[in-house]
This record gives C-alpha cells, sequence and structure tokens, in this order.
C-alpha cells in the first residue's frame, strides 16, 4: 500500500460542494485516472481517501490537500499526476502530488482565508478592529444537543483589511489547535454585521494551509507548501 | 450547478441549443432521455446543446428579486438568448415549472406573444401524447422519439427567420405546431436505428449527488408485455434490443470515462432483453467490485434475474404485481399467478436480499375494496415468507399509488376514481395493512391534477397557467405542492379537482373523439384500444407479441418492427 499526498484548488462552481460531494468527486477523478484506491476493511468497505480539512461550502480554495491509500499496482506518481490532472472535472484542479510513508492522517494547525466584501472600506475596517480588540466577538450554534457559544477570537485572528473599489478585501486566520475553533463565515458575518454590510460568502477563499510540524517537514506534497 | 466531468462546450456555435428538463437539477441531471440528446446533439450534429433547470422556489425568488434571468450551465449565457429551447416532459405534474422556467427566463409566456429574437420553444417526451395542456406555450411539439429526426430540426434551424424556421419544422416528421394549422394527426415518431446505435458512452458526471448516480445503459426500448394501463408501453412500441456486445462495450467505456462503479440495466422491463443474463455476467467481469442493478423484476422471472445479479448486492428489490387479486389483474393484463409470487418472494430472501419493496396501485378499472385489502393479505403472506427464510433482517414495504387513465391506452375512456373513492380507499389499506409492513401511499392531492391534466383538452392549458399564477410549482414534491393553488384554479374553471380539463370534457360520456386523438397518432389503432378495454371487461388476456402471436395493434409496419435478440 502506498500513500499519496495530492494538492488540489477548488474554483467556480464547485465551490459549492459540500464536503461529502468533493470527497466523492475526488474519488471518481481516481477511478476515471484509473488509480485503485485501497479499500478499508470491515462489512462496507469504502475507499482510504480523506481530505483532512473540510472547506465550508461556497468557498474556494487554492490549496487543498488529499490523502489517497493506493494500491501498488498504482503509476509513478508522475504518471499519476498527468492521469489524475486528465480525469479531474471542472473546478478540482489536481496541482500537484507527492508519494509518502505518511500513515497518519495530516492534523491542520490554521488556516488563512481570504474574502472580497463589498461596502464601505472605512466601516468595515472599523468592525475589523473591534473584532479584535472590542467585546469578545460570540456567536450561538443551535444543533440537536443543544445551544453552544463559541468565542471566535479565541481561535480567529490576524485579520487585516484593504480597501478595495467598491468594498474591501479581508484576510483572518483561523488556528484549528485551540479548540473549538470558529467558522469562516462566522467571522466574516460577525464583521459584516458590525460594519452593516451583506456578507458575500460566495466570495470567500481558503489561501492556505498549514498542517502539524511533522507532518509538514516530512510530506511536504508541493514544492509551495514549504511556505505553508 | 454545472461543472460536470464530459460537460461539452462549444462557445459561439449556432444554432445555440438548450436543453432543458423541467424539475430540479439533482432530478433533471439524472434524465437518460436529455444525456442521449446531449450527447447526440454536441458529438453528432454542428449544432451547440447547453442545459437549464428549473431553479427550486428558494433560488427562483431570489433571482427575481435580483432581476436574475435564468442561463444555461454550459456558458452562463442567457437562455432566452438560445435558437431553441427543448423541454423534455415527463409528466403532468412538471408542466407549471416549464411556466415557471419561462418566466425567470423572460421569454413570453404565450408562443403567440413571441417575437424574433425570442428562441422557438420545443416539447417532446412522454408526456406530449397529450399536449393540450401545453400548448398556449409551446412553438412546437415533437410525437415521439427524437434521435432519428434531430439532424433535420437542427437543419430546420438554419433559417433566417423566426417564420421560416417554423415552417421548416413543420416539414420535419414528428412535429406538431400548435398555433399553425396543420392536417390530420401527427405520427408518433419511431427510432428505427436504435438497435444499431450506441447507448450514451460519455455521459455528464454531476459533482453532487443526482437521484440516480451511476452509468445507465438503455439495453432496449419498447415493452409488449401489454399491460392495459401503461402508457409507456404502447409509446414505446416495438420491442428493439441492442446487442449484448454493444450493451457491454457500451458500460465499460461508459465506467471509463465517469468513474462510477454501478451499472443499470434500463428499459421498460429490463428482464425482458433477450440477452440481460449475458450482459449482467459479462459487465460483472469487466473488473472486481462492478455492481449491475435492474430497475424492477418481472414477478414471473425474478428468480432467474436473481440468480444473475451480484450475490454481494444484498440490498432491496422491487416487484410490481400492480393488482392484489387475480381477476383483477387479469384485467390488466398482468399474466402472473400467485403461486409465481410466492416463488419470487422465496427467490427474493432466498437469494440474500434484505429488502422487498412491492407496487401496487389503486382506483383501477373494475376495482372493488375486497381488492384493496387484498393487497394487505399479498403483503402480509409476504412477510410470512419473509420470516421464514429471512428471519429478523428481512424489510417488507408496501408503495400504493392512485392509477390515474392515459391517454392512447385501453383504459383512456376509463372514468378516474375520484378523491372520495380514493382517499377510502387509503384509509382502508391503513387499517388492514399489517403493522410491521412499512406503507407507503402516493400523495393523493397531486394525483388529482395528474388525473385533470392527463386528458386534457383544448383549454386545459387555462388552468395550468392560473394555478401557476397563484403560486404552483414542483407539483410531484410533497413539500412544495401548493393544493390550495390548484384547488383555487380548477374552482375558477369550474372544474373538481380529478376532473378532466378542457373544453368538452369528459370525452368518454359524449361518445366524442378524444381531443388527443386529433393531435397525436400513437400507431396503436383505434380498434385495438377498443378491443383490450372489450377483453379487460372479460378478464381475458393478451399474449405478449415477443411470443410469436402478433395482436394487431398496429405498430408495425412501414419500416418499423420488432428486432429481438435472435
Amino acid at each position: 500500500m502506498r500513500t499519496w499526498l495530492v494538492s488540489f484548488a477548488r474554483r467556480g462552481p464547485a465551490r459549492y460542494l459540500s464536503h461529502l460531494d468533493t470527497l466523492r468527486a475526488v474519488q471518481r477523478t481516481f477511478a476515471r485516472a484509473g488509480v485503485e484506491l485501497e479499500l478499508s476493511q470491515g462489512m462496507r468497505p469504502k475507499p482510504r481517501l480523506s481530505l483532512p480539512l473540510p472547506l465550508p461550502v461556497g468557498a474556494a480554495a487554492d490549496d487543498e490537500l488529499a490523502l489517497a491509500r493506493v494500491t501498488d499496482a498504482a503509476p509513478s506518481a508522475r504518471d499519476g499526476l498527468l492521469a489524475l490532472q486528465a480525469a479531474s472535472p471542472g473546478g478540482l484542479d489536481v496541482i500537484a502530488l507527492r508519494e509518502s510513508p505518511l500513515r497518519a492522517r495530516p492534523q491542520p494547525l490554521r488556516a488563512r482565508y481570504a474574502c472580497e466584501v463589498r461596502g464601505d472600506a472605512g466601516a468595515v475596517a472599523a468592525a475589523v478592529g473591534a473584532f479584535e480588540e472590542g467585546e469578545p466577538p460570540r456567536v450561538v450554534r443551535r444543533g440537536p444537543k443543544g445551544t453552544k457559544t463559541v468565542d471566535l477570537r479565541r481561535s480567529a485572528g490576524a485579520v487585516s483589511c484593504r480597501a478595495t473599489p467598491g468594498g474591501a478585501h479581508l484576510e483572518f486566520e483561523v488556528r484549528y489547535d485551540a479548540g473549538t475553533a470558529a467558522r469562516p463565515q462566522e467571522v466574516i458575518e460577525v464583521i459584516a454585521d458590525k460594519a452593516g454590510i451583506e456578507p458575500v460568502l460566495h466570495r470567500l477563499r481558503r489561501v492556505e494551509v498549514v498542517f502539524a510540524e511533522a507532518a509538514r517537514a516530512q510530506h511536504a506534497p508541493t514544492q509551495r507548501s514549504a511556505t505553508t | 450547478m454545472g461543472g460536470e466531468f464530459n460537460l461539452r462546450r462549444k462557445p459561439g456555435i449556432r444554432p445555440r441549443i438548450v436543453l432543458s428538463y423541467p424539475d430540479a437539477y439533482e432530478v433533471g441531471i439524472s434524465n437518460p432521455g436529455l444525456q442521449i440528446l446531449y450527447e447526440l446533439v454536441n458529438d453528432r450534429t454542428p449544432a451547440a446543446a447547453e442545459r437549464a433547470y428549473c431553479p427550486l422556489p428558494d433560488m427562483a425568488d431570489l433571482m427575481r428579486a435580483r432581476g436574475v434571468r435564468l442561463w444555461s450551465l454550459e456558458s452562463a449565457e442567457p437562455v432566452a438568448a438560445c435558437d431553441l429551447w427543448g423541454f423534455t416532459l415527463p409528466h403532468e405534474l412538471a408542466c407549471t415549472n416549464v411556466l415557471e422556467m419561462l418566466d425567470l427566463a423572460g421569454v413570453p409566456l404565450h408562443a403567440a406573444e413571441r417575437g424574433e429574437g425570442d428562441p422557438i420553444v420545443m416539447g417532446g417526451g412522454p408526456a406530449v401524447a397529450d399536449p393540450w395542456p401545453l400548448a398556449a406555450f409551446f412553438d412546437a411539439f415533437f410525437i415521439g422519439e427524437v434521435e432519428g429526426r434531430m439532424a433535420a430540426i437542427v437543419e430546420a434551424l438554419g433559417a433566417q427567420t423566426r417564420a421560416e424556421r417554423l415552417a421548416n419544422l413543420a416539414a420535419v416528421p414528428g412535429v406538431w405546431l400548435p398555433h399553425a394549422a396543420q392536417a390530420g394527426p401527427v405520427e408518433r415518431q419511431v427510432f428505427t436505428d436504435f438497435a444499431c446505435t450506441p447507448p450514451v458512452e460519455r455521459p455528464l458526471v454531476p459533482l453532487v449527488e443526482a437521484v440516480h448516480d451511476r452509468v445507465v445503459i438503455e439495453v432496449m426500448r419498447g415493452c409488449t408485455a401489454g399491460c392495459r394501463f401503461c402508457q409507456a408501453g404502447i409509446w414505446y412500441r416495438p420491442v428493439r434490443e441492442r446487442p449484448v456486445d454493444m450493451v457491454v462495450a457500451a458500460a465499460e467505456r461508459a465506467l471509463a470515462a465517469t468513474g462510477y462503479d454501478e451499472v443499470s440495466l434500463v428499459s421498460l422491463s429490463s428482464c425482458d432483453y433477450s440477452g440481460i443474463d449475458e450482459a449482467v455476467r459479462r459487465i460483472r467481469a469487466l473488473r472486481p467490485g462492478i455492481r449491475v442493478s435492474l430497475p424492477s423484476l418481472r414477478i414471473d422471472s425474478a428468480a432467474t434475474s436473481l440468480a444473475g445479479l451480484a450475490a454481494e448486492q444484498r440490498g432491496s428489490v422491487t416487484l410490481a404485481p400492480e393488482a392484489a387479486t387475480q381477476e383483477l389483474r387479469e384485467r390488466l393484463n398482468k399474466r402472473v399467478d400467485e403461486a409465481q409470487f410466492d416463488e419470487a418472494v422465496r427467490a427474493v430472501f432466498s437469494g440474500g436480499f434484505t429488502g422487498l419493496k412491492l407496487y401496487f396501485m389503486i382506483g383501477l378499472p373494475g376495482e372493488s375494496d375486497d381488492d384493496v385489502v387484498g393487497i394487505a393479505a399479498m403483503a402480509a403472506a409476504a412477510a410470512r415468507r419473509a420470516k421464514e427464510i429471512a428471519r429478523g433482517r428481512a424489510r417488507l414495504s408496501v408503495s400504493v399509488s392512485s392509477y390515474v387513465p392515459k391517454p392512447h391506452t385501453p383504459f383512456e375512456l376509463e372514468p378516474f376514481a375520484g378523491e372520495a373513492t380514493l382517499r377510502r380507499r387509503q384509509a382502508l389499506l391503513r387499517e388492514a395493512m399489517p403493522r410491521h409492513v412499512r406503507l407507503s401511499l402516493h400523495h393523493l392531492e397531486s394525483s388529482l391534477v395528474e388525473a385533470t391534466l392527463a386528458r386534457g383538452g383544448p383549454g386545459a392549458d387555462r388552468l395550468v397557467e392560473d394555478a401557476w399564477r397563484r403560486g404552483a410549482r414542483f407539483d410531484s414534491w410533497t413539500e412544495h405542492f401548493d393544493e390550495a393553488a390548484w384547488r383555487g384554479a380548477a374552482a375558477a374553471a369550474g372544474l373538481a379537482l380529478g376532473d378532466p380539463a378542457g373544453e368538452g370534457a369528459p370525452w368518454g360520456e359524449t361518445g366524442s373523439m378524444a381531443p388527443w386523438h386529433a393531435i397525436v397518432d400513437a400507431r396503436v389503432t383505434p380498434a385495438f384500444l377498443e378491443e383490450e378495454r372489450r377483453r379487460a371487461a372479460e378478464r381475458a388476456t393478451t399474449a405478449d407479441c415477443r411470443d410469436g402471436v402478433c395482436v394487431s395493434c398496429g405498430v408495425c409496419g412501414a419500416g418499423v418492427e420488432m428486432e429481438v435478440l435472435a
């Protein structure tokens, strides 16, 4: 059994895919490429393919990671990359592939998000200031097991804002090693609410994901990941 | 959604044809008919085919609020700017979605109001067996199977003016223009090259989960079992079978082109396909893990068919007795008896399958309350057999829909059972059904709408428009069905929901020719339909013409023949 770390981008209409739809689309890309995935053990075997950090619906992404266990019959990484690129659907573009001895699923540490919002850039900048230094920005999540209040500032920060024609460009970071993580859409909604503008979630983009040091150092999938 | 694998883009190409299935994307992308046309137009004609589906109500409301027009998934260009907008019309409950899509696209609802810059709106598919309920909204209808005439349709669109394009279309066999003088009924077209034309091999693979998410191979078209209630059995005659080699090769190419691991061998009755065992065996042998599914099994051949399916497919199987008593089955021309049913149930559970779904109808001509209670008795017998063989693992469910008489069938002039009778019989069933059998009853109110439109006559389109203006859309979705809109529209038209709509209805009582026969010649003779209706009343069954006895339905002849594998 071999492990492939595959980098891919999610763009265009594909950004509206759910996590499971994205996983299924990547799995079918492997099937069309003729690359056989290992199956899990048990009564209902599943292909051993995972996307370590699910993307929110509506978010594009520049460099996502898929971890695939392929059979020994799989081609070389170079040939595999070409086959996957030829078999990927529009909007899910395979960028790079590296073979790795990694066994465990990489743990995400932090990710950086960007979003274009429309409205008064000054108001957005003020809202960013309030997010970072004012009253703790809290959101209430409602689920089948009741409600949960999350302080977004515990995991989200390093927010930057610059004016663009007709709006502002926001960037912020979410940490995934500090308990319950903020959802990027929650960060945008809170800032948009404070700024009195409409949140435009379909302009959300994940620009970078940083994985745990061990995984990153030994098994970085691409040259670009040296910066992550 | 768009972005599918195998999507074709032909920017700047004319004519630009937009193909639509008037339902949500997840439903429409699964329609094999649209996939056939998409591949045919894009790969075998100089035209470009794009697609648009019906946005769900929340999206449609947002589009209206923000002034966004319906666009096609391939080019993101407005649908209204295409040359031909073709709708596959699957059933009557999609009628209001056609209006919804026209409105969202900014295309005038009524064909009479369209001008030079508007697309030609054309309808096809099984629901055009009676086009009256949509006649006002379409410039043209295609009656029958369009594959053999697509090149001529594309060519007709090359004319300079809209009027010339319509005149060219009128000359294509199978085309009916509701707003032009046209002599005589239009003969239903049969695709005579079906058996020598490969099925779709590069289907669109959706990125989101669709209703049917698998390779679909049409192994056969037509069915001659002769069930008297079945419109498709008439509409797709005669039977034409594709060679097994072609089916297997197409499955292999489609699996490679899609990444699916399941192949569904579809037709109106796949168990009747002469090469079914060989096709299943050879497709399963293509590579490990390939699953083969059949849409439903015939009771009289279930044991054989199940043996050919994958042993590891321990899922669910559907059997369709349609009626519970021998007398009623004979009226319907369902030539199965209780011993065959019992054998089929044994085969299901002995074969390792853990689920069985039984499909019935109520409201059939000649039906009594005893026939309805008989459904519960039949389910109880199946449940006993399931318990005996599969112990606690077996799941049994019964699905019951309300019968709606359809045009061009032997029962086309039979009365619809009506709301009160169906409601009472549904209650009877709920009471009689064993507790451990899961009973699923079809939404009654949508059956009433179906009955109103299925045998609509001239003027039925006004009812559709009124219902849509009152808010009706997605009528086949229980959660979106707007009963008040339909009841209001029916009341305004002086109808009770369930009565056929249109001027001069009901047709059977007046002795006048049913209005769909004035437009559509389905190729079966009136004498055949009348004879079958008489035989139903006498509980006389009619043989399947596959067995060598011609039943003189009138379909074959002039180059149209049954094609069954030797």
